[in-house]
């Protein structure tokens, strides 16, 4: 327990009564103030009470004079003010005497002595460092603490120094809450936990030590791995944007393949249509043109028969190629240049197929730049040479 | 007379001065009495609480004491722990003086010299603890028990005349190789990490895929069986046609139908028909009469 808790001016607790001892507390005041003044003539008196002498009535006037000058320069630079923010802590003979607001104050010199603290600043603390965690890795932490001066006196006379107190308490509290946490929640999602309990530890600690202040916030400012591995980290983090990246491609193919394939479907289903149709007019044009064709053939078979059978030759043989051997037995000493008569033929334009899409598209597409073929017909004469073996 | 007075008045002073002390706040002051600590008629040490305080002059000498808490914060401090490696802790012992007279006697007063007795004897409470444990059980332990060893030093820190308020560490920094070893673990864990995220990407990314790919191809098969159903509808429209049609003369249907496939057979020069001129076709090439 403190022996200076604040509202007590410090007489009545003092640890060493508890061991039996009688209280050798300070001399009344008021009284060696009287006695003061009965010797010294109200040189010390309660201050400003002026300056009559009354030790001889010899006493010249310029050793009074001097005395007056001296009380009033005393007495002038007994005024002090106190700013907005700041508090008076006044010693009286180095006893805490009281607390003083803000404002013009005046105190007797060389008796009171007093110190203006800043009640109000916010005032910050930096602290980091590496540090090991509860999985042993180690992270580095910044963090900030601000806090307040509420006790004057507790803050200027219970430590050495409260705010290199604070500081201590600060790295060690931080390193605790730390070692008890593990990287990641550090690193991530728990940093409000570790700042929650980092404030707590710290107002564990310091509160034995009555430092007179309060922490406002705690400030939980970074936590970055080390240079050393920050590689391997950021390694791990473009993994999960890769991660992010595969289904996404993924899920990009599979837009991009399922309109694709509904369409094929589409078409598929189109063209089985058209063929439906298509075979089922086709079929009644043959029909047709056999109905058509029928009546007159069974008028005069023998000669429709006749003429048909030569236009279709005609035809054929006027499109194709011709070799046209006479020879008896099939010619084995022939030789016929195939590939020859192949090669100087140019593909001749067929003639147009069935009409389907294809050769649409074809024709609309491709600029047909097939040169009609010289329809150079190679007619081979072979004479009638004997076989070797006549 | 005068100057008589005037002297008296000055030694009066002076008197008045030395036989008046004032105790800061923050400190106690105990008096020495030709070298002895001024105690009551129990024995007990007088303590002089802050304030302005009488004592016999030129007799009494007075000692003032911090009665702040003080803070021993020195370099950090080379531990070996169970496992036989190096740590730097940086600790701090938060002190008073407690018995005011038993630290006069002991340290005469100096405070340097009373940290470096608290110092042996906290490192020792310290470098026991260490010694038993492994640098996890230090980072991550138990706050309590390193206080534990500090009461035990603050126990022997009763001789002389202080106790402890608190021990704590402030930091443990890792010797260069454990540190090497710790980033190279980490290092692995991350790859490890890394490795398994991606492989997850494109495990999803194959489900996706996949699954896309199954459904399309069963889209495209149910459509090629519609397709084909369709296809055979017509065709079979188609027979029905043609075999109701033709069957009213199929020997005909055969020759035109004949006919017209020869047509389109041999339809370009790249076809070579060799022929002996001796088909029904060739009849009047080799006499007009026809072979008749």
């Amino acid at each position: 327990m403190a022996w200076n808790e604040p509202g007590n001016n410090g007489k009545d607790n003092d640890p060493w009564k508890q061991k039996g001892g009688r209280d050798q507390g300070p001399p009344d005041l008021d009284q060696f103030f009287k006695e003061l003044s009965d010797k010294f003539g109200g040189l010390f008196g309660g201050g400003g009470k002026g300056g009559q002498s009354g030790s001889s009535p010899a006493t010249s006037i310029g050793l009074t004079l001097i005395i007056v000058i001296a009380l009033l320069v005393w007495f002038i630079s007994g005024f002090y003010s106190i700013k907005e923010a700041e508090k008076g802590l006044v010693l009286r003979f180095g006893q805490f005497y009281e607390i003083k607001e803000p404002g013009l104050r005046w105190n007797p010199p060389f008796i009171d002595e007093v110190f203006n603290v800043d009640v109000q600043t916010i005032r910050t603390l930096p602290a980091s460092g590496f540090m090991l965690t509860e999985d042993e890795n180690v992270v580095r932490v910044e963090f900030e603490v601000q806090y307040r001066v509420v006790d004057p006196r507790n803050y200027k006379f219970s430590v050495t120094n409260a705010d290199e107190s604070l500081r201590e308490a600060m790295d060690s509290a931080l390193r605790y809450v730390v070692g008890h946490s593990k990287m990641d929640a550090i690193l991530t999602s728990g940093r409000e936990d570790v700042r929650q309990k980092t404030w707590q530890e710290i107002e564990k600690i310091i509160e034995p030590y009555n430092l007179g202040i309060t922490i406002s916030d705690v400030n939980f400012k970074d936590a970055r791995p080390p240079e050393e591995v920050k590689a391997a980290f950021d390694d791990a983090i473009s993994a999960q944007e890769d991660e992010e990246r595969f289904i996404r491609e993924a899920e990009a193919y599979a837009r991009e393949i399922e309109p694709a394939a509904r369409g094929r479907v589409n078409r598929m289903n189109q063209e089985a249509q058209a063929y439906k149709q298509r075979v089922l007019l086709e079929a009644q044009g043959e029909v047709a043109k056999f109905e058509k064709l029928l009546p007159e053939y069974e008028a005069a078979p023998q000669v429709t028969r006749q003429r048909l059978y030569l236009d279709a030759m005609e035809a054929v043989f006027s499109a194709t190629s011709k070799v046209i051997v006479d020879v008896e037995g099939g010619g084995n000493m022939m030789y016929l240049p195939l590939d020859k008569i192949m090669q100087n033929q140019n593909r001749a334009s067929s003639n147009p197929k069935k009409a389907d899409v294809q050769s649409i598209r074809d024709t609309v597409t491709t600029n047909n730049t097939q040169s009609s073929s010289n329809q150079t017909k190679v007619g081979v004469r072979s004479d009638r040479t004997r076989s070797g073996r006549n | 007379m005068k100057n008589f007075s005037i002297a008296a008045v000055i030694a009066l002073i002076i008197l008045g001065i030395s036989s008046l002390f004032v105790v800061q706040e923050g400190q106690r002051g105990i008096v020495i009495q030709f070298g002895k600590v001024k105690r009551d008629s129990n024995d007990n040490t007088v303590v002089y609480e802050p304030g302005i305080h009488f004592k016999l002059p030129f007799i009494e000498q007075v000692k003032k004491l911090d009665a702040r808490i003080q803070t021993l914060d020195d370099a950090p401090d080379r531990f070996v722990t169970g496992e036989k490696k190096d740590l730097m802790v940086d600790s701090y012992v938060k002190w008073r003086i407690s018995d005011f007279a038993t630290y006069y006697l002991s340290t005469g007063g100096n405070k340097a010299q009373a940290e470096s007795l608290l110092k042996q004897k906290v490192n020792n409470g310290l470098r026991t603890e260490f010694g038993n444990r492994t640098i996890q059980e230090i980072v991550s332990g138990e706050r309590d028990e390193l206080m534990s060893q500090a009461m035990e030093a603050a126990k022997s820190s009763d001789d002389i005349g202080i106790s402890i308020v608190d021990v704590r560490v402030k930091q443990i920094n890792l010797p260069l190789e454990v540190s090497n070893s710790i980033f190279q673990r980490m290092r692995a864990e991350r790859t490890a990490v890394a490795k398994e995220h991606r492989s997850q990407g494109q495990e999803k990314a194959e489900i996706i895929r996949a699954d896309v790919d199954a459904r399309v191809t069963v889209m495209l098969a149910d459509a090629e069986r519609k397709a084909l159903t369709l296809r055979g509808e017509g065709d079979a429209n188609a027979a029905k046609i043609y075999a109701e049609t033709y069957s009213k003369n199929p020997d005909f249907y055969a020759f035109i139908r004949s006919l017209d496939s020869y047509k389109k057979s041999f339809d370009s020069k790249s076809d070579v028909l060799i022929v002996q001129p001796d088909s029904d076709f060739f009849r009047f090439m080799k006499d007009s009469k026809g072979g008749k």
